[in-house]
């Protein structure tokens, strides 16, 4: 009988331990998720890069028969520098919320905000 | 005991891998995407289905076809070279977009006119640099365009003198329609497209739900969680036409690329936005254009006459928001909007 209640109680505590770890493990998941903000680069149509949001970095991108300077810092990133002709894609500012992009047709380069959860979510955009 | 034991770790086991697969997507069907430049501007496919990768790279090529065909900008296309030569012999697609084109010209009473193309010229909106034009120079052009100069017969497309097409306001619907159905060929069942902006969505959601597709704020066009509006929609073409679009400004006075071509000015109707759902592409394009010309009044006249064939949002300069009846039901705003029915 002893040895039978002491064998359960090595039960609850292993069941405790499994049960702990599979919240870890959700919990985790439901944050990466949550706040998995990322910033895809593409150039004509080809994914060249993906950068999370919320580390600050300043890329020198190739586009199609230019270059743009891409900074992305607190949770936000926009087009620092470009030689294309109409720099549009300068004007086009910060962006930081889920499905935003900023292109530039000139070079064929889009940057994409992804992964960014909100409120009001939609399919597609229509212009 | 041991029975009991053993269900309890079963159990706790269940719970560890059972919670997170809500995490992981179930995929039935293969996804296949594209982005792509062409018209002008940026283009994405999305699709799902067994053949969906055949599917998008098919719709791709179509894509590339018709720029080639139909680009102003392109002297050896189809349309570039009747433009110089004043005539031509139209291929299937061109001969079916100038019917279709004239029949628009007839029914929306000049409003959709493909012939606008000496004024889009003329006012720089073809090139990278448009500017307000001399008022001499406006009142001739304006002379030129109309579409009853054009005469079309035998397949023979001829342009009255000192003409010039432009498919633009109906192309890129043209190419949703093309999409559409060159993706049902290979089989899918679910898809969304956006041709710089014009959505057009095939079936619904791949979990059954219908699409949701978020209209443009004219005062937020690039934040993309502010929107005019959602619309809940399947196999249908959503477009919108804008004076906020293309612009340039000069002397501290806005012009866009929306031409009324009885005057030869920006269309200024007092509109604002002007969203087209209807089952084809082709159609909600060129109403978009042809509503924003014709105006609130006119528009809803229009869409009453033919409220079969599409359904309409308007956006007027004074901020009112205008939704026809029959998707009363399917859009939501969080601005106040008003209900137009018979």
């Amino acid at each position: 009988m002893m040895k039978n209640k002491k064998s359960l109680r090595r039960d609850i505590v292993l069941i405790l331990c499994l049960l702990t770890a599979g919240l870890l493990i959700c919990l985790t998941v439901w944050l990466f998720s949550g706040k998995g903000g990322t910033v895809v680069v593409r150039v004509g149509g080809t994914v060249v890069g993906e950068y999370s949001l919320y580390e600050t970095r300043t890329l020198t991108l190739q586009g199609t028969g230019g270059t743009n300077l891409l900074r992305i810092q607190n949770g936000q990133a926009w087009i620092e520098d470009a030689d294309c002709p109409d720099g549009l894609c300068i004007r086009t500012g910060k962006i930081s919320r889920q499905g935003q992009s900023i292109i530039c047709l000139p070079h064929q380069l889009v940057v994409e905000v992804q992964g960014v959860t909100s409120g009001n979510e939609i399919d597609i955009n229509v212009k | 005991m041991k029975k009991i034991r053993g269900l309890m770790i079963l159990t706790a086991i269940l719970f560890l891998t059972g919670g997170c697969s809500g995490a992981i997507q179930s995929e039935d069907d293969s996804e296949a995407y594209r982005e792509l430049f062409a018209m002008d501007t940026v283009m994405s496919v999305r699709a799902w289905g067994d053949q969906a990768e055949a599917a998008v790279e098919e719709a791709a090529a179509e894509i590339h076809h018709l720029d080639t065909l139909l680009s102003v900008g392109n002297p050896s296309g189809e349309v570039g070279q009747i433009n110089r030569n004043g005539s031509g012999t139209l291929s299937e697609d061109v001969r079916l977009l100038t019917e279709r084109s004239l029949a628009l010209w007839e029914e929306t009473d000049g409003a959709f006119d493909i012939t606008v193309y000496p004024l889009m010229q003329l006012w720089g909106f073809t090139g990278d640099h448009p500017a307000v034009p001399q008022e001499d120079a406006i009142r001739e052009t304006v002379q030129l365009c109309g579409s009853d100069k054009l005469i079309f017969q035998d397949g023979i497309l001829t342009l009255g003198k000192g003409q010039g097409i432009d498919f633009g306001g109906i192309a890129k619907g043209y190419a949703g329609d093309r999409i559409m159905t060159i993706l049902q060929q290979h089989g899918v069942d679910s898809a969304v497209i956006s041709l710089g902006g014009n959505v057009q969505c095939l079936g619904r959601k791949t979990d059954g739900s219908l699409w949701r597709c978020g209209i443009t704020d004219p005062d937020h066009p690039q934040e993309s969680d502010r929107f005019l509006g959602i619309i809940q929609t399947e196999d249908r073409a959503v477009v919108t036409s804008g004076g906020y679009e293309r612009f340039f400004q000069e002397d501290g006075k806005t012009y866009h690329h929306i031409m009324n071509i009885r005057t030869g000015y920006p269309a200024e109707t007092g509109l604002r936005s002007v969203t087209i759902i209807s089952s084809e592409g082709l159609l909600a394009d060129g109403l978009s254009t042809a509503c924003f010309v014709m105006g609130e009044t006119d528009a809803v006249a229009f869409w009453r006459q033919h409220r079969s064939a599409f359904d309409m949002i308007l956006l007027t300069e004074d901020d009112r928001l205008l939704v026809t009846a029959g998707i009363g039901n399917d859009f939501s705003s969080e601005r106040p909007f008003t209900v137009i029915s018979d």
